[in-house]
């Protein structure tokens, strides 16, 4: 009994040490013709998005500013802003990725109504954005206010869910490079988002694609934005520091 | 409190539609009761298909290089590149090159229409499967004849299927 | 944003040399036929048609159906002349048109 016992933590500490593998971003888990796609411009749909974003940014919506009055020289000024997502926002303690900065500046600081998570203006401004720190390292905080929410998400991600009953780390970082019928699995990093996804046909967020995975287990699916998926989704930053940003980065 | 149905998405291409359970259903009942051609009514059959397209021309095989994935991983987005050799001068080009796939719920997919002025017949698009199938090029020559080549392709099944 | 195109070809030339021509396209190729929701199907709504024409003349017609992907892309080549605009124009269901204009320039 107590020999069973050593073993399983000793199973347990190997599974620890199995999850600090270095993780590698989802283009790595793409057939060679698709990632052929996703790196040429000429071929990349995604691109489409960070174009009709980047001429968002530079627009006066209604009597209010441009985005690009405040970010002068976005290529160099946001430049890295993306890899510090998800953050913790000092105003209102609250967890903010991308989509939720955006939204905040658009309501506070231009006096619009938000876009909508998941709306064509939302995914083209975050592609824009997030396309600006291309090729620049994830690098996210989860210390001192962002530890709470770091735990949240580690513990989403390794809490079984569903009526499959399977945890995140079961698959992604238990079974990688194994294969899901057509799929391959990868190590869950969202670098590459917001993505263009064959399966969409268009762009979509790493929260829509994390409702995929919730409706995959038959567990419930949050809304957009709902805390369960941004703590998650600096969880996944978090594992995957020191990756690229892919943005605008193609999934099957 | 969670959406039912996220706004974007739309149904998977790949999902037969109930249509096609039907049809499928029907051509079963068809294989065991019904005379060949009333089959054939029902789902025209890949001959039919070509022959419709070359006024009844059986196509030369050959000459054509299909480049289409054996594996394809989303039916949504399938990399095709097609290369007919031929001089493209004014006496002796393609006039015209179709792509057909027979299993989907509507088997002519492109047509391209090149010239003497194309100066090489190599074309590529970007096509949309509904499940695994044989998919097939005819290409039209000004001198008259038809070439044919064909590919099977598998569609395989993601598991990571969106419901939003 | 229903559309969108990104044209890749050469810039120069020279006389004779044959170039390949790269579209892609933002647009959903609809392919129609989904429930409304009201008891009724969604229209077809695709890109049905695009043409190239070089300093006027018509050098490629490219004929969708719903086999072609959404967000198509499409590749083809033709003989460089003389300098002169390529002109790409799309055809959509219900009529609408789309066009955008390439310059090469012969050496």
């Amino acid at each position: 009994m107590r020999l069973k016992l050593a073993l399983g933590l000793l199973i347990a500490l190997l599974g620890t040490a199995a999850g600090g593998e270095e993780i590698t971003s989802g283009s790595a888990f793409l057939s060679p013709d698709l990632r052929r796609q996703q790196d040429d411009p000429t071929r990349n749909p995604g691109w489409f998005w960070v174009e009709q974003g980047q001429g968002l940014f530079g627009r006066k919506p209604g009597a209010s500013q441009a985005c690009s009055q405040c970010h002068a020289e976005p290529e160099k000024s946001l430049r890295g802003a993306a890899t510090h997502y998800p953050q913790v926002d000092a105003g209102t303690g609250q967890l903010l990725n991308l989509e939720g900065r955006i939204e905040q500046c658009r309501v506070e600081r231009q006096k619009q109504p938000a876009f909508g998570y998941e709306s064509g203006e939302l995914l083209a401004l975050t592609s824009y954005v997030a396309s600006l720190s291309r090729g620049l390292p994830m690098d996210v905080e989860t210390r001192g206010p962002a530890q709470p929410f770091y735990n949240a998400g580690r513990a989403f991600f390794e809490r079984r869910q569903g009526q499959l009953n399977l945890s995140c780390k079961q698959c992604h970082d238990g079974l990688v490079g194994q294969k899901l019928r057509g799929d391959t699995i990868s190590h869950g990093a969202g670098t590459g988002y917001p993505a263009y996804r064959l399966e969409w046909n268009g762009v979509g967020s790493l929260h829509r694609r994390l409702r995929a995975c919730s409706l995959g287990v038959r567990a419930t699916q949050f809304d957009y934005g709902a805390p369960e998926y941004l703590a998650l989704e600096l969880y996944l930053a978090a594992r995957a520091r020191g990756l690229p940003i892919e943005t605008p980065a193609m999934r099957r | 409190m969670s959406l039912p149905i996220s706004p974007p998405s739309r149904h998977s291409e790949s999902a037969p539609s109930r249509r096609d359970i039907v049809v499928g259903a029907a051509a079963g009942i068809g294989l065991a009761a019904l005379p060949n051609a009333v089959m054939a009514a029902t789902q025209p059959a890949l001959s039919e298909l070509i022959a419709r397209l070359t006024d009844g021309a059986v196509p030369e095989r050959g000459r054509i290089t299909l480049e289409i994935p054996a594996l394809v991983e989303n039916g949504n987005s399938v990399d095709t590149r097609i290369v007919v050799e031929s001089p493209m001068t004014e006496a002796d080009h393609v006039r015209w090159i179709h792509l057909i796939a027979e299993k989907n719920p509507f088997p002519d997919m492109a047509r391209f229409h090149l010239g003497p002025r194309s100066g090489r017949a190599e074309v590529a698009t970007t096509l949309r499967l509904a499940t695994s199938q044989k998919v097939t090029v005819v290409a039209a020559l000004s001198t008259g004849g038809y070439l044919t080549s064909d590919a099977d392709v598998v569609v395989t099944l993601s598991a990571c299927i969106d419901g939003g | 944003m229903a559309f969108n195109a990104r044209i890749s070809m050469p810039a120069e030339a020279r006389a004779g040399e044959i170039i390949e021509i790269r579209v892609l396209t933002r647009h959903p190729m609809d392919r129609g036929g989904q429930s409304d929701g009201k008891g009724g199907t969604v229209p077809r709504k695709i890109l049905n048609r695009l043409t190239a024409t070089y300093s006027g003349e018509p050098i490629f017609r490219l004929d969708m159906y719903t086999g072609v992907s959404a967000n198509p892309f499409v590749s083809f080549t033709t003989r460089a002349l003389e300098t002169g605009d390529i002109i790409f124009e799309w055809r959509e269901d219900g009529g609408a048109v789309f066009t955008r204009t390439a310059r090469l320039t012969v050496t």
